[in-house]
């Protein structure tokens, strides 16, 4: 070729008469999901076009630095071939990031001749360009002698440069397409991961069952957990834990910790010994770093008697049946944190519960958010127990994480667990939970009816007490939820002389029920109703709707009054 | 519910029987307003409800302003106790026409 002896006499549209195959490649690229294939094709189209013997294509190895030939055409196969950063002058090509043009290999002291040596290939010429997007440097393509002998030209050198640069875009897009991908699975692992741990967790446990628990899934994959398993003679084993850190490991390792305690509950070695037993296991298994606490305790409902163990977690609170919390202390360092720390097991201390309940809770609790926009803390945590006391341990759980503000945007996840003493509740009261629909009126109806009886009604203020429920209730059918769905919780006691009846729906407060209690007749004046409550029953008022959720409704009748 | 209606010397007697509430009292109303809207003497025998609330007795109000603006007879006949009883508390026990059995309600 007459250029190749007249370096001056490259002409600018050298490089525009090759136009076509810079666009025909970027095509190529745009089009195709397998860039090496692609890159080695146009390797192919570059030796080609430029006349060269060989054509190398080298990627700089992220682990080593040095270049990796990924792809090669001509006499000798060299893919696979590693080179030390800085080798050769294709190691110039990557370092300067300029392109390099070496007419002949043996005035150039760079020339470190590897493959020669290796294979004896005789390279004369060399041509070579970086792979680079702005700063970012990938490789280099590398031709070697050009074809018919003689030396490669600036000319060549540009479109070199041209197809160069179009193959690094390629290839940084391709891997940043590979890097989302990669992130899209590691997402949708993740995602997978959270719902098998949410299925690990125990469902809802029947409605007499004394130990009740819930946990609110902040998002992505947590590390708390909670077991509840029946054990002979009606006690139960339960569990509450918290694994350090959040992510992958931290789920694996709430999922060993939990399938460990329910192996090992079955031991019935007492809670104490149980902690120590998992302790040593998660040793065994090499944690770095990451630790778990987490109470362990079995409940024995016909005496009232939980015993507990505590490796480092929040102290689980006991509301007594007046009201009034204590929280138990007692307890050793969290599980994890060194070997035989845990030897002789977690001390255990025994909690008679006497009609009261005891409630253990993760910080995902204590750390969320109140209604007024601040950390919900110990006093929180208790202020929402307290005002939902009056419910069914289910609906309870359930209406303490529902009255979390921002659910959605939980730093934690929350989880609480109830073990209640029920032997003082067989005194008549009644509790139950309904859909606020006309058609479950009859039923609640009967029930109300037959608890009034029970707590010492006769048949008369039986009826009205029915009457009276039944139009409160179709007040929050009618006004609280407005034909909408919800629930409605009808609670009917005694308490000394008086029967006490309590309705509470979860639709948003209405006005007039939120500060301070009000006689009803504030509410809707002359409604008939209204009218028909107020005549039977001695009071009727709204009480301040606990936590803000919903509207407690509070009729009291004087027992044996005509 | 129960809600039977037939016809006895030109009025139309309404038996009403069972549990009147909220599930139940829009088909009493509607039942009554056709009545009405015929212009048509009714009389309403609650000798077999066991409860009625505030939402069946609307329904009977409703009906009972209806006959007097049109000038019919509106009665009610038999009330059982629960019925009495509600009545009563509502102090609408001296506002509706009330007869001792269903005869008595067709001949006054």
């Amino acid at each position: 070729m007459q250029s190749d002896q007249t370096p001056s006499g490259d002409a600018p549209d050298d490089t525009a008469s090759h136009l076509d195959l810079i666009v025909e490649m970027t095509a190529a690229f745009g089009q195709s999901h397998d860039v090496r294939a692609t890159l080695r094709l146009g390797l192919e189209r570059i030796a080609e076009r430029v006349g060269s013997e060989a054509a190398s294509l080298f990627l700089i190895d992220p682990a080593t630095g040095g270049l990796l030939c990924h792809a090669c055409v001509g006499a000798v196969d060299i893919s696979g071939l590693r080179l030390a950063p800085g080798t050769g002058i294709i190691g110039r090509a990557v370092d300067s990031n300029t392109a390099q043009l070496v007419r002949d290999t043996k005035g150039d002291s760079d020339f470190a001749g590897v493959v020669d040596d290796a294979t004896g290939f005789a390279t004369r010429s060399i041509l070579c360009a970086p792979l680079a997007v702005r700063t970012e440097k990938l490789g280099a393509i590398e031709l070697i002698n050009k074809k018919g002998g003689g030396a490669f030209t600036r000319a060549d050198s540009r479109l070199l440069q041209a197809l160069a640069s179009s193959s690094a875009l390629a290839l940084y897009n391709a891997r940043l397409v590979a890097a989302m991908a990669e992130q899209g699975a590691l997402a949708r692992e993740l995602t997978l991961a959270s719902e098998i741990q949410r299925a690990m967790l125990p469902g809802p446990q029947p409605a007499d069952s004394p130990v009740h628990g819930i946990n609110l899934a902040a998002r992505g994959v947590s590390g708390d957990f909670y077991e509840i398993m029946p054990l002979a003679g009606g006690r139960v084993a339960f569990a509450i834990g918290d694994v350090s850190g959040k992510g992958m490991n931290a789920s694996l390792l709430m999922a060993k910790t939990a399938s460990l305690f329910r192996c090992l509950a079955k031991r019935e070695d007492g809670p104490g010994r149980l902690l120590e037993a998992i302790d040593s296991e998660l040793h065994e298994t090499g944690l770095a770093g990451m630790f778990v606490t987490m109470v362990a305790g079995i409940f024995d409902p016909a005496a009232g008697r939980v015993v507990l163990a505590n490796a480092g977690h929040e102290p689980p609170l006991v509301r007594s049946a007046k009201g009034g919390f204590r929280a138990i202390e007692d307890g050793s360092p969290p599980l994890g944190i060194a070997p035989d720390l845990l030897a002789g097991g977690v001390p255990e201390c025994v909690v008679d519960l006497d009609g009261g309940a005891l409630y253990l809770f993760t910080d995902g609790l204590t750390e969320a958010r109140a209604a007024n926009g601040g950390m919900l803390g110990n006093d929180g945590v208790r202020g929402l127990l307290d005002a939902f006391a009056g419910m069914p341990a289910a609906d309870r759980l359930d209406a303490v994480v529902r009255s979390l503000d921002g659910v959605g945007s939980l730093r934690d996840d929350a989880t609480l667990l109830v073990v209640e003493d029920r032997r003082g509740a067989a005194d008549g009261t009644f509790e139950r939970r309904y859909p606020a629909r006309p058609e479950t009126l009859a039923d609640i109806r009967a029930s109300v009816s037959r608890a009034a009886r029970e707590l010492g009604c006769d048949d008369a203020t039986a009826s009205d007490v029915v009457l009276a429920v039944d139009e409160a209730c179709q007040n929050v059918i009618r006004h609280a939820y407005k034909g909408g769905e919800g629930d409605v919780v009808v609670h009917v006691g005694r308490e000394d002389d008086l029967l006490v009846i309590r309705l509470m729906d979860f639709a948003p407060p209405s006005d007039v029920a939120k500060i301070r209690p009000r006689r009803l007749d504030d509410v809707r004046p002359g409604g008939l109703g209204t009218h028909l409550m107020r005549s039977v029953m001695d009071r009727v008022d709204f009480l301040p709707p606990p936590a803000g959720i919903g509207n407690l409704l509070q009729m009291v009748k004087r027992m044996g009054e005509p | 519910m129960n809600l039977d209606s037939r016809e006895i010397d030109g009025a139309v007697v309404v038996t009403l029987a069972g549990e009147v509430d909220l599930s139940h009292s829009p088909a009493l109303r509607k039942s009554l307003m056709d009545l009405m809207l015929a212009r048509r003497d009714v009389a309403v025998d609650l000798a077999g409800v066991a409860y009625i609330d505030s939402s069946g007795i609307a329904g009977l109000v409703e009906a009972y302003q209806m006959s007097r603006k049109n000038g019919t007879r509106f009665v009610l006949a038999a009330i059982s106790d629960p019925v009495k009883r509600v009545l009563q508390l509502a102090r609408l026990d001296r506002v509706f026409a009330i007869a001792e059995t269903v005869e008595a309600a067709l001949k006054g």
